[in-house]
C-alpha cells in the first residue's frame, strides 16, 4: 500500500508539470492571463485607465450589438441553404430551361457586391406589408437577412453544385449494377459524400458572411459597428475612439477565427480519407 | 444634340415600362454618375496591382522559414481574413488617419495628404493581398522538390530561387484562385462608399436620395459591377491559357 501511494506520488511530479507546461505554452493562454493580470492589477490599484472604463460601461451594448449580427447571419445562411440547394439541384435538372434561370441566378447573385444587395433589400422592399387587412412591419434587420440570404443561396447552389458533380459517375454506375433505384443511390450513395465535401466551404460561407453582416451598419441596423460609432461619438475620446475600434476588430476575430480553425482542421481529416 | 435626343428617347422608351431613368437628363447628375464609374474603376486597376503586390510579399515571407518574418506575416494573415474589411477600413479612416493627422498638426506639417480613396485602396489592397498570399503559398510549397534541388544545384541562391523557379510555377498554380479573388476585389471596392468615396454606389446614393429611383440605379450598379467582374475573369482566362506550361498543373 505505502509502496504504492510512493509511486504514486513519484509519478504525479513528472506528469502533471509535462502537461501544465504545454498548456502554458499555448499562446492563447499566455495572452488571456497576461490580460487578466493588468486587469486585476488595475483594479488592486485602482489605476484603470479612463478609456478602458468607459469600454467597461459599454461592453454590454456592444455584446448585445454582436448578437444582432450573429443572428442576422445565422437566418440569413439558414434561408441561404435552403433556397441554394434547391437552387443547386435544379440547376443539374434535366431541363435546358430550368439550367440556365439557375445558372442566370447563381451568376447573377454571385457576381453583385454584397453592399449593393443589401441596399437593393433595404431600400427596394416597403417597410411594411400588408396582406388583405393585417399589416406587418418589415424592419430593416429583416430586410439584411434577405439581402445576405440571396448571395449566400448562390453560393450554397455552387457549393452543392460542384459537391455532386465531384462524385465519379462511376458510382453511380456501380450502384446501378447493384439494382439501386435513381433516388436510392442520390440518398444512399452520393448525398452522404457530398454532405462532407460541402461542409468546409459552407463553413467559409458562413464566415464570410457573417463578417458581411457588418455592411448592416451602413443601412440603419444598430449591429455591433453602429454601436461602436455611437459610443465613439459620446465618449468622444481619441483614446476610446482607437479602443472601441480595436475592440470591434477583436470581437469578430474571437467570433470567425475558431470557425476558420475548425474549417481548417475537418478539410485536413478528409484529405486522408 | 442629336445625342440629347437619343438619350431622350431612352428614357422615354423606358419609362415606358416602368423604369424611370430621368436623372441622365439632368446633366449634373449625369456627369457624376459617369464620374462615379470611373472612380470605381481607378480603384480596381490600383487596388489589382496593390493586392497582388501584397500577396507576393506575404507569400515570401511566409515560405521564407524564418520564424521572424513567418510570424507576423501569419498572425497578419489570421486577423485580416477573420474580420470584416468594413471594420478594417474604419480602424484604418477612423483611428489610423486620426492619428495622423493630429501627429501632423502638431508638427506644423499641414493636412493628411491621405485622403479616403487612398485608404480604400491600401485597406482593400491588403485585404485581397491576404487572400493572394494564401493562394500563391499553397503554389509554392506545390512545387516540387526536385526541381528547387536542380536549381540549388544550379548554383541559384534563396532570393533567385523565389523570383525565378518557385513564383513562375506558383503563379501558374495559384491562377484560378487568383483571378477568383481579384474578381472578388472588384465588388468589394463598394465598400468604399461607406467613408464617402465617390465611387458608383456613392454617386448613386447621392443621387437617389434626390429622386426615388433606387431599383433603376441599382440595375445601372449592377451591370457596372457585372462588366467589370467578366472583363476581369476574361483576362484571367486568357492568362491561363498564354501562361499554361506543357506538362505542369492539369
Amino acid at each position: 500500500m505505502a509502496n504504492e501511494a510512493t509511486l504514486a506520488r513519484a509519478a504525479a511530479p513528472s506528469a502533471v508539470p509535462a502537461a501544465l507546461l504545454r498548456h502554458l505554452r499555448n499562446p492563447w493562454l499566455i495572452a488571456a492571463l497576461a490580460a487578466l493580470a493588468v486587469v486585476l492589477t488595475w483594479n488592486a490599484t485602482g489605476t484603470t485607465p479612463a478609456a478602458f472604463t468607459h469600454l467597461w460601461r459599454w461592453l454590454p451594448a456592444l455584446l448585445r450589438g454582436l448578437w444582432v449580427n450573429i443572428e442576422i447571419s445565422v437566418l440569413a445562411v439558414a434561408i441561404g441553404t435552403a433556397v441554394g440547394l434547391v437552387v443547386g439541384a435544379l440547376s443539374l435538372s434535366p431541363v435546358h430551361a430550368v439550367r440556365v434561370v439557375m445558372r442566370c441566378y447563381v451568376q447573377v447573385f454571385r457576381n453583385a457586391p454584397i453592399l449593393v444587395l443589401i441596399y437593393f433589400t433595404t431600400y427596394v422592399f416597403p417597410f411594411e406589408v400588408s396582406i388583405v387587412q393585417w399589416t406587418f412591419p418589415f424592419p430593416d434587420w429583416v430586410k439584411v437577412v434577405l439581402g445576405l440570404a440571396l448571395p449566400t443561396s448562390a453560393n450554397v447552389a455552387e457549393i452543392f453544385r460542384g459537391a455532386i458533380q465531384s462524385i465519379p459517375s462511376a458510382q453511380w454506375e456501380a450502384a446501378q449494377s447493384l439494382a439501386f433505384k435513381r433516388n436510392q443511390i442520390f440518398r444512399l450513395v452520393v448525398l452522404p459524400q457530398c454532405v462532407r465535401r460541402m461542409l468546409p466551404p459552407w463553413m467559409n460561407l458562413y464566415a464570410s458572411i457573417t463578417m458581411s453582416t457588418s455592411l448592416a451598419s451602413l443601412v440603419g441596423v444598430h449591429d455591433v459597428v453602429d454601436t461602436a460609432q455611437i459610443a465613439s461619438n459620446t465618449v468622444a475620446r481619441t483614446d476610446f475612439t482607437i479602443l472601441v475600434y480595436f475592440t470591434l476588430l477583436v470581437l469578430f476575430f474571437a467570433y470567425c477565427y475558431p470557425i476558420a480553425r475548425a474549417t481548417r482542421a475537418l478539410e485536413k481529416r478528409h484529405e486522408r480519407h | 444634340m442629336s445625342d440629347a435626343s437619343w438619350l431622350v428617347q431612352g428614357v422615354q422608351a423606358l419609362k415606358g415600362i416602368g423604369l424611370n431613368y430621368a436623372f441622365v437628363l439632368d446633366a449634373s447628375e449625369r456627369q457624376a454618375f459617369v464620374r462615379g464609374m470611373f472612380v470605381t474603376v481607378q480603384l480596381a486597376l490600383l487596388t489589382i496591382p496593390g493586392s497582388l503586390t501584397a500577396g507576393v510579399v506575404l507569400a515570401a515571407f511566409m515560405t521564407s522559414g524564418r520564424a521572424w518574418l513567418a510570424g507576423p506575416a501569419r498572425a497578419f494573415v489570421e486577423v485580416t481574413r477573420n474580420t470584416p474589411t468594413l471594420v478594417q477600413l474604419y480602424c484604418a479612416f477612423l483611428v489610423l488617419n486620426m492619428l495622423i493627422t493630429q501627429v501632423l498638426r502638431d508638427w506644423g506639417a499641414g493636412n493628411s495628404p491621405l485622403t479616403p480613396f487612398v485608404w480604400v485602396v491600401v485597406v482593400v489592397s491588403l485585404h485581397k493581398g491576404v487572400f493572394h498570399a494564401e493562394a500563391l503559398r499553397a503554389g509554392i510549397e506545390a512545387v516540387p522538390a526536385t526541381t528547387l534541388e536542380a536549381a540549388r544545384s544550379l548554383g541559384f541562391s534563396q532570393r533567385q530561387l523565389l523570383a525565378r523557379v518557385q513564383l513562375p510555377l506558383a503563379v501558374r498554380f495559384a491562377l484560378p484562385s487568383l483571378v477568383n479573388n481579384l474578381v472578388d476585389l472588384v465588388k468589394m471596392t463598394a465598400v468604399a462608399s461607406a467613408i464617402a468615396v465617390g465611387d458608383v454606389t456613392y454617386e448613386s446614393i447621392m443621387i437617389w436620395s434626390q429622386r426615388d429611383n433606387v431599383l433603376e440605379l441599382l440595375l445601372l450598379i449592377l451591370l457596372w459591377f457585372g462588366l467589370l467582374t467578366w472583363l476581369v475573369s476574361r483576362a484571367g482566362r486568357w492568362l491561363e491559357h498564354h501562361w499554361r506550361m506543357p506538362g505542369y498543373g492539369q
